[in-house]
């Protein structure tokens, strides 16, 4: 999830993350139709017979009356251009199919010939279908002019129950006031810092520009110990997408010695099958740090925390 | 006050999957049985309230834009309140203050999740903060398990009773034909069951569900006409910063002020005694042991004796989740609103066969993030 | 209303993060307003998950909003639907003092995106439908229906940035002014880059309080007279063409509550668009111009000043740009800011691709 990149945009650091996140969605009977019979060179659009209205795309429900349609139609190619832009990725368009009552958003492709509001199009279908709106590959200029046809009852129609889908969101995550000193002293200095409270005189870690309690602002970065105790754990067996580690490993989250905050991070350093034994709510931990030279400015420059040893046991 | 009654509930049959229907079509399901439960059309509403999790669960950006056509809402004040699992009571809460400030007199409250289309856990763990944390993240199991262990040491919220829970509820499910889940467990099989994020026991968690619920909220003139609507006593949602200086974890401040403000509301001053019946949101077996405590249904360190005295079963003196709670079903958008929706059902007497006899007066909770969003209602069949 | 508050608006806060904008914007609203954080009831904020790239962000931020064990819940929706819920809560009696705060770091991601993910994903979104090229569609849609035309529409971007350019809390671009609109890039025809509002980072922040309570810090309190809200259909195609058919619902809503014929019954108005067509339509749907003259609102000597600010065309700072219309307007109408002595006052936000939610206040003095 967090790839630890840092670079450098206006002077101010970021840190660059990907959501990157799988889904199957559940298209409907109208979209899931729509999207089928695309695959057949078949324009489907619903009836509404109380609004007396066609749609294309097909919906269902009514728009106006909220009803589940009645019938499906299949729309002919053509149509009309009621509205139209231009952009850097393409052109795209409102198009009044023949027969329908409502537009149609799709691309133009102006390679035929100038299109306008008012002019005839006609569809163009892809080469290979792939279960999207795209397999209708866009609209061009009807050179030949055909008379508007009609739409009429789409009879037997088939369905896409599901189709697969993917959101790429990427962000440049600014650093701020605290984070970038912060990641810059874990990693060359190994030090931890905390904002104190004036008010409450608490060490907030990570430091932060407001304490949450007081709502008064900090001012002040002390360092904190990379000791520690364990306030709670966990044992993580579950294994799922977008994880960062493999399981089994201990989620932790430990209160640093002279903080009064709860940092996330694992206890390991032991056989991870003790761990319900071995380890206690409580007990003593310390910072484990990575080599210098793997320290990229992360919560990771901790390579993990480990029990530190009881006096018996030294 | 002005009042504020509840005049019509309807929720889907939940299920692991629903290949049938879109993310808006399962939402206008739960839609449609509330306006008939309370002999409604969308025409007679003002106001619309739309609740789901977080846009990663589902791919769709502010969903509601989206749903509006698919119930009829074109035209109203259509607004999506979130808060994580216990946005649908949050949702609740923005359209009570709708009716309460004359904004609408009649409101529906939506909320829906559609938790087979996305990657669950992945999706919750972009909670945490992406510099400090979200690497360690397992959704909030992880957390949750975490500081369940450390309430064992100081509250004695053992995996035992934990377990009883997870009985109580699987069994409490089998009697709710809206719940997904119906196979009755043994305290064996919990605690045999495979470790997820130990102590959390795959039967400690709920099931990942398709699901929506729809509440119809009315004022005290538009109520009239409902034979039996379900008054709302008190409301109140909470929260604290996740990571301010000495957060208890092991008692939910979001929870006990929440609890306390909705109390001094509804007149409750001894909530074991008063209350009929109580739904809970657990989206694991050791929270509703904490609500218990944060409730005040017994005193903290007294969970785990309270469920083992039987006294949360359906027929105990204070029955929790006789719904079966989020383990039935648990579509976490509409989980909240569920319960909000089976607690008026309780007492209005229409909760079928998991009904508490003559419930009046109804207890809920629910919340979520980090364990710091915390949110109660008290719901009664008299106006008070 | 007993104080507002914003940040500048500008291209990239890059030093800060959202929690920061978050805390400074709280921290500005309350200085002066009287009230201190323990004064303040309610907190309800307005952000976007997908803009912050976190899920329920709203719950890494409450120490900054003010809202640790108070009650609060985020409307992710434009600020000015968060001032909706607020106003409800404290009309009711169940707060004496909300605080509402919207804000939008659309730096740090791809607004594109951000608005490609409104889409619902069957239809559109393939398509690459996003708020630019639905800008020029509804553009398009505008000049085909009215009897406007792309001067009008050159005009009003024209008079938003030279607005822009005497408000202190937009950053100005040395390098852009008015006269730049018409050679700006076309980016989706009809309309250039500058004719399309221009995504900024900022933050605002509003108190509300109970009647006692601002008579109490105010000699001039702000009255919010009407409130009402409109969501269109999802489709672009659904949607009347060239107008903008949820902000006259919305407008009529508030209106009616606060007994006033129309928008020409105020002072001074401001409104959200996302391109100097929608401005048009916002202008005309509000009653202040007939269907295609939107434009002239904007003529010297207008009844009533439109966007003095210079609205959302040149600083729009995606979730808080409604609830910035509602401090400006609440401003000018305390004597906070501006001139002249307007009494009564209409703030306007929207929310979704294409501006599908509207949302109306009406205020007095």
């Amino acid at each position: 999830m967090t790839d630890g990149l840092v670079t450098s945009i206006d002077e101010a650091q970021v840190l660059t993350t990907t959501l990157s996140m799988p889904y199957t969605l559940t298209t409907g009977p109208a979209a899931g139709s729509f999207l089928f019979e695309l695959g057949n060179h078949r324009i489907l659009g619903s009836r509404c017979e109380v609004c007396s209205r066609t749609v294309v795309p097909p919906s269902d429900y009514c728009s106006r009356c909220g009803e589940a349609p009645d019938e499906f139609v299949q729309l002919p190619e053509t149509g009309t251009v009621t509205a139209l832009t231009r952009t850097d990725r393409g052109v795209l368009a409102l198009i009044r199919l023949d027969g329908a009552d409502a537009d149609l958003l799709h691309r133009l492709d102006l390679a035929k010939g100038a299109v306008t509001v008012g002019t005839r199009v006609r569809a163009v279908w892809a080469a290979t279908a792939t279960q999207s709106v795209l397999d209708l590959d866009c609209f061009v200029l009807d050179e030949d002019d055909q008379p508007p046809g009609t739409a009429h009852p789409a009879g037997e129609v088939g369905l896409i129950a599901q189709v697969p889908h993917q959101l790429e969101l990427e962000y440049q995550h600014s650093y701020g006031p605290h984070y970038g000193r912060l990641f810059d002293e874990l990693a060359s200095s190994r030090r931890i810092l905390g904002s104190l409270c004036p008010t409450c005189r608490n060490v907030l870690v990570p430091p932060r520009e407001f304490c949450d309690a007081c709502f008064v602002r900090t001012g002040q970065h002390v360092d904190v110990s990379d000791h520690g105790v364990l306030q709670a754990f966990s044992v993580i067996h579950l294994e799922f997408v977008g994880q960062t580690r493999t399981p089994p490993y201990i989620y932790a989250e430990i209160v640093l010695d002279g903080s009064a905050t709860r940092l996330i991070h694992t206890v390991a350093g032991f056989d991870v099958a003790t761990a319900a034994e071995r380890l206690s709510i409580g007990m003593p931990v310390r910072a484990v740090w990575k080599d210098p030279a793997d320290c990229r400015g992360t919560l990771n420059d901790i390579d993990y925390f480990e029990p530190v040893p009881s006096p018996d046991q030294q | 006050m002005p009042a504020v009654a509840i005049v019509g509930v309807g929720q889907t049959h939940h299920s692991r999957r629903r290949k049938d229907v879109s993310q808006v079509g399962l939402a206008r399901e739960a839609v449609t049985r509330a306006l008939e439960d309370a002999g409604l059309t969308m025409a007679d509403i003002d106001s619309v309230v739309v609740c789901t999790g977080p846009v990663l669960f589902a791919a769709v950006n502010q969903p509601e834009k989206w749903l509006v056509d698919a119930i009829g809402a074109r035209l109203k004040p259509v607004v999506r309140v979130t808060s994580g699992g216990g946005t649908g009571l949050a949702g609740a809460l923005a359209a009570v203050n709708q009716v309460r400030a004359g904004f609408a007199d009649r409101v529906l409250v939506v909320a829906y999740d559609k938790l087979s289309e996305g990657a669950l856990q992945y999706s919750i763990s972009t909670l945490y903060d992406p510099f400090w944390g979200r690497e360690f993240a397992v959704g909030i199991m992880g957390f949750s398990a975490a500081y369940w262990r450390a309430r064992m040491d100081v509250l004695g919220h053992t995996e035992e009773a934990a377990a009883l829970v997870s009985v109580k509820n699987h069994k409490n499910a089998m009697l709710n034909p809206y719940a997904h889940v119906r196979k009755e467990v043994s305290v064996e099989d919990v605690l045999s069951s495979r470790p997820l994020c130990w102590p959390i026991k795959l039967l400690d968690v709920p099931p990942i569900s398709d699901g929506a619920c729809a509440v119809i909220l009315a004022s005290e003139s538009a109520a009239k006409a409902c034979l039996d609507p379900a008054w709302i006593r008190g409301m109140a949602y909470y929260c604290e910063a996740e990571n301010a200086a000495y957060r208890s974890m092991i008692q939910s401040e979001p929870l006990t002020l929440a609890a306390s403000r909705v109390y001094q509301q509804a007149g409750i001053t001894n909530p074991r005694r008063q209350c009929d019946v109580v739904e809970v949101q657990e989206p694991f077996t050791c929270f509703e042991l904490s609500y218990y405590e944060g409730l005040g249904l017994c005193p903290p360190g007294g969970a785990a004796e309270l469920v083992a005295s039987g006294a949360t079963e359906l027929t105990g003196d204070i029955p929790v989740n006789p719904s079966g709670g989020c383990m039935g079903a648990n579509p976490i958008g509409a989980t909240a609103l569920i319960r909000l929706a089976e607690i008026a059902q309780q007492v209005r007497g229409r909760a079928g066969a998991h009904q508490v006899p003559d419930a009046r007066v109804g207890l809920m909770q629910a919340g979520g993030g980090w364990a710091n969003l915390r949110g109660v209602a008290v719901v009664s069949s008299e106006k008070g | 209303m007993v104080a507002s508050a914003q940040t500048v608006l500008r291209d990239a806060w890059s030093r800060l993060q959202q929690v920061d904008l978050i805390g400074g914007v709280v921290s500005d609203v309350l200085r002066g307003s009287g009230l201190n954080i323990a004064d303040v009831d309610v907190v309800i904020d307005c952000g976007s998950d997908v803009l912050d790239g976190r899920s329920i962000s709203n719950c890494g931020f409450l120490g900054a909003m003010g809202a640790h064990h108070k009650e609060e819940s985020r409307v992710e929706e434009d600020g000015l639907f968060g001032a909706v819920y607020a106003t409800t809560k404290v009309a009711c009696g169940s707060a004496s003092v909300a605080l509402v705060l919207a804000y939008s770091k659309p730096s740090e991601s791809d607004v594109s995106a951000y608005y490609s993910t409104l889409t619902e994903p069957f239809y559109q979104r393939a398509l690459g439908l996003d708020q630019v090229s639905t800008a020029g569609l509804m553009a398009n849609q505008y000049l085909t229906r009215t009897d406007a035309d792309e001067e009008a529409l050159l005009r009003i971007a024209e008079r938003a940035w030279s607005r822009a350019a005497g408000n202190p809390w937009i950053e100005q671009s040395p390098d852009l002014g008015p006269e730049d609109v018409a050679r700006s890039a076309l980016v989706a025809d009809p309309l250039r880059s500058l004719q399309i509002a221009r995504p900024r980072d900022g933050a605002v922040a509003v108190l509300l309080a109970s009647e006692p309570v601002a008579r109490r810090l105010s000699d001039r309190p702000v009255w919010v007279t009407g409130m009402g809200s409109a969501m269109d259909s999802h489709l672009l195609s659904e949607r009347l063409p060239g107008q903008l058919e949820a902000c006259q619902v919305a407008a009529h809503m508030a209106m009616s509550r606060a007994g006033l014929k129309d928008a020409s019954d105020v002072d001074l108005v401001e409104v959200t668009a996302s391109s100097s067509a929608t401005e048009a339509m916002v202008v005309e749907a509000l009653g202040l111009a007939a269907v295609g003259h939107g434009v002239d609102c904007y003529a010297d000597g207008a009844q009533v000043d439109v966007n003095p600010s210079g609205g959302a065309v040149p600083a729009d700072p995606i979730m808080a740009t409604g609830l910035v219309r509602l401090h400006e307007a609440s401003a000018r109408l305390a004597g906070r800011i501006g001139e002249g002595q307007p009494t009564r006052a209409l703030a306007h936000g929207a929310g979704g691709l294409g501006m599908q939610n509207h949302c109306v206040f009406t205020l007095e003095v």
